[in-house]
């Protein structure tokens, strides 16, 4: 058993680890060890990311695994390893022997440059290297292999002992602290005060680059509540909701610049207007969607996103739109004679327009709209039976959604003075709808924290430039299979577990009588 | 006049013919039975008369009002309360906020709050697990949590659909007693079963569907005693 599942676990790994080598993952690891803790030299990064490749290799055999010995384990191990050492080796050699023949790689993988092949090869001749890379995997994973069943170990002692698993929060709880904080509303309420001051005196102390990133992290924040009434607490995929935030960013862009409308309103107006427009954007969107559903839904509003981008681009509206060069010189906000269009203000308009949005959310939540939404969420016709006005409450999910975006997207044209079809792009589509899914949908701090890790983060973590898609892809599916409930779910307080020991009347549950009924 | 008039409807998807050409009325505080083979178009009936589903030709009037042309969320607030089949309670909410949307046309707190208390009084199994979800219920509480449900939009009339489907003949026989009881109380109830003979001995009077169409009806216990009826239905020889 333990050899098959090693074979197995072993292929994979090797693929793995040959295609990051391939897009050069092992030089960025590098470069993030020199720059974050100040490593002299590049290669301690790229061998721990081989040796963490190797550990993981005999670790996931282990895991996969069924029937659990040392032995069986040792083995697993070893030929995970020797799988996957054998075929990153000659993957390496292959590699090696290419370049020392004077071809340049680079011409197929961008990434694959002399330099990046030498950190491997430690400068050895390819066979040699090729042997080396293929030890240093092989004992990585038998070491993985090991270390995994002594986890697994511990944690079966636990159980047998009768200690339950518990989750992270649980454990945060057990802190007294942290208890006594989140069960006492006032401790809670001052915690939340600390927060705000923090959140209102940090531009002081941040510096433009930073009040700008925090902004555009505010402006997802919105852009995800919006969302995240639509699709999480209404239950309507929609896939083109950048549509609505470009609505809002024309909509100031050209009522407050000097060209192509020579109209120069003041942003003050241009800013409800903007959000009016969506919001009736999203009604003549939602009309002809109104009576579909899931994928086709996705699929209409996708494409409803693309033709505004295209609209806003095509030559024939270049008069009205801007066209592909976009609106220049968008306006700025000016209060008392004095342009306040910097990072700094706009910082705290932004933080301004979260606060409207949390309450608007929350107050909706509470509301007989949202218990519409929730209803249909769960079944659409249902919902009907029960007396919902579906369509109604459809089109008002629309027009709320579209009216947070419009908002974001009429700051987020003033605040760059420039707005232009490569605004809105499909991406921001998906960014917005993954940090809705990986915050946690339906929950406003999960929108938040949401919003904090998927565009904050990445500002953190220049060096990932390059790279952002792939693990944004990557944590996506992560999440998906690990906390599909998303970072920071929406809480059930009241909620109360089944408790089967005191059945009244002898009865199986639902299924199970339904299924021999099938049968 | 009868509180639930319908006439001769005909009802289509796209170009099956369900329902063709059905009648029949229910008055007031009866128990009518519709009774059927899967297929006959129970269902269809019930959906055209709670406006999920529209007739192409006929009428339906409920308390002298034509009611056939309304959207399903007016008919509920005219008093027409629907348990779907497969009781379709919201499985990730809890049992009070199942409850909860069974209200949603109404305003009247004071008015939902009564209805409340007597629909617990009704199922106090509800009540104890009013705070759980509706899909950790088993068979039997969510069919009570589909009735209780429908029952706290205070309807006129109750649309049954198949209320013993899939379920124990134990928690069948209690379900049925409690729908005796509402009756009792005052409820108009229009009933759908396959399982004829429980719905007989509780139905004032009978209809049997057979595709599409009203093949015998009259008083639940000469419809019992048809000869045809009991070898279809009732399982004799
Ligand atoms: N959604 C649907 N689309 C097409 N045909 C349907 C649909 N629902 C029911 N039918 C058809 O209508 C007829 C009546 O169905 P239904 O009312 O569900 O019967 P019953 O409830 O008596 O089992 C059947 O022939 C069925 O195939
Ligand atoms: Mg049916």
């Amino acid at each position: 058993m333990g050899l098959r599942t090693g074979i197995r676990t072993g292929l994979i790994a090797a693929i793995v680890t040959i295609f990051l080598i391939l897009i050069g993952v092992h030089m960025l690891m590098g470069r993030l060890l020199q720059s974050w803790f100040y490593v002299p030299a590049h290669w301690p990064g790229v061998w721990l990311m081989v040796v963490l490749l190797g550990l993981w290799a005999g670790s996931r055999a282990v895991g996969q695994m069924k029937a659990r010995s040392w032995g069986n384990t040792l083995l697993a191990g070893a030929s995970a390893g020797i799988i996957q050492g054998a075929l990153v080796g000659a993957a390496l050699y292959l590699l090696a022997s290419i370049t020392q023949a004077g071809v340049d790689l680079r011409a197929w993988l961008t990434q694959m440059s002399q330099e990046s092949i030498a950190a491997l090869t430690l400068g050895l001749a390819p066979l040699p290297a090729a042997g080396f890379i293929g030890g240093v995997l092989l004992v990585s994973a038998v070491a993985g292999a090991a270390w995994r069943e002594w986890r697994l170990r511990v944690h079966a002692a636990r159980l047998a002992r009768g200690e339950r698993t518990v989750s992270l929060r649980e454990r945060l709880l057990e802190i007294p602290a942290v208890a006594q904080v989140s069960s006492n509303p006032l401790s809670r309420r001052v915690l939340m005060g600390v927060f705000m001051v923090l959140l209102l005196i940090a531009p002081f102390f941040l510096g433009q680059y930073w009040n700008y990133n925090l902004g555009t992290v505010g402006i997802y924040v919105i852009l995800g509540l919006g969302l995240n009434i639509v699709v999480g607490m209404a239950g309507l995929l929609d896939l083109g909701y950048v549509a609505f935030f470009a609505v809002g960013a024309y909509t100031m862009a050209l009522l407050t610049a000097p060209q192509p409308h020579h109209i120069q309103m003041s942003f003050w107006l241009a800013l409800p207007i903007g959000v009016l427009l969506a919001a009736i954007a999203g009604i003549l969107l939602g009309i002809p969607v109104l009576r579909m559903r899931g994928d086709y839904l996705a699929i209409v509003t996708l494409g409803f996103g693309e033709i505004i981008r295209i609209l806003s681009k095509s030559d024939v509206l270049t008069g009205f739109t801007g066209g592909p060069r976009g609106v220049r010189n968008v306006g700025h906000p000016v209060l008392f004679g004095k342009d306040i269009g910097n990072e700094f203000y706009f910082f705290y308009f932004i933080l301004i327009g979260v606060i409207l949005a949390i309450i608007i959310t929350r107050r909706l939540e509470h509301s007989r709209v949202g218990r519409a939404w929730r209803a249909m969420r769960e079944d659409e016709k249902v919902a009907q039976a029960m007396g919902i006005y579906t369509l109604k409450y459809k089109l008002m999910a629309f027009a709320m959604g579209a009216a947070m975006a419009g908002f974001s997207g009429a700051i987020f044209a003033s605040r760059n003075s420039f707005t232009g079809p490569e605004d809105f792009v499909l991406l921001v589509s998906i960014n917005v709808l993954a940090l809705v899914i990986v915050g946690g949908m339906g929950s406003i701090p999960g929108v938040i924290l949401g919003a904090f890790v998927l565009k904050g983060l990445p500002e953190i973590l220049r060096e990932l430039e390059d790279y952002r898609v792939l693990v944004f892809g990557a944590l996506l599916v992560v999440m998906m299979i690990v906390r599909p409930q998303g970072l920071w779910p929406a809480s059930r307080p009241q909620l109360e577990r089944p408790r089967p020991e005191e059945e009244a009347l002898e009865e199986a549950p639902a299924e199970l009588v339904e299924g021999e009924v099938g049968s | 006049m009868a509180l639930l008039e319908v006439h001769n409807i005909h009802t289509y998807y796209d170009h099956i013919h369900a329902l063709k050409g059905i009648s029949f009325e229910l008055d007031r505080g009866e128990i009518v039975a519709l009774i059927g083979a899967n297929g006959a178009g129970k269902t269809t009936t019930l959906n055209t008369i709670s406006g999920l589903r529209h007739p192409r030709e006929g009428s339906i009037i409920f308390d002298g009002q034509p009611i056939h042309h309304l959207p399903a969320h007016e008919i509920v607030q005219l008093g027409i309360a629907q348990v779907p089949e497969g009781r379709k309670i919201f499985s990730r909410l809890t049992v009070m906020e199942n409850l909860d949307m069974g209200a949603f046309t109404r305003r009247d707190r004071a008015g939902i709050q009564e209805d409340l208390e007597r629909v617990f009084k009704l199922f106090p199994r509800l009540k104890e697990r009013r705070n759980q979800l509706g899909g950790t219920l088993s068979g039997g509480e969510q069919q009570m949590l589909a009735i209780a449900r429908a029952l706290m939009a205070r309807p006129r009339v109750l649309l049954l659909d198949e209320p013993s489907m899939g379920l124990a003949p134990i928690l069948v026989e209690s379900i049925f007693q409690t729908i005796t009881e509402i009756s009792q109380q005052g409820m108009t109830i229009l009933l759908v079963e396959q399982n004829a003979n429980m719905a007989l001995s509780v139905a004032h009077r009978a209809y049997v569907l057979e595709t599409g169409r009203i093949v015998l009806s009259g008083p639940a216990a000469e419809v019992r005693e048809n000869p045809q009826v009991r070898a279809a239905y009732l399982g004799e020889a």
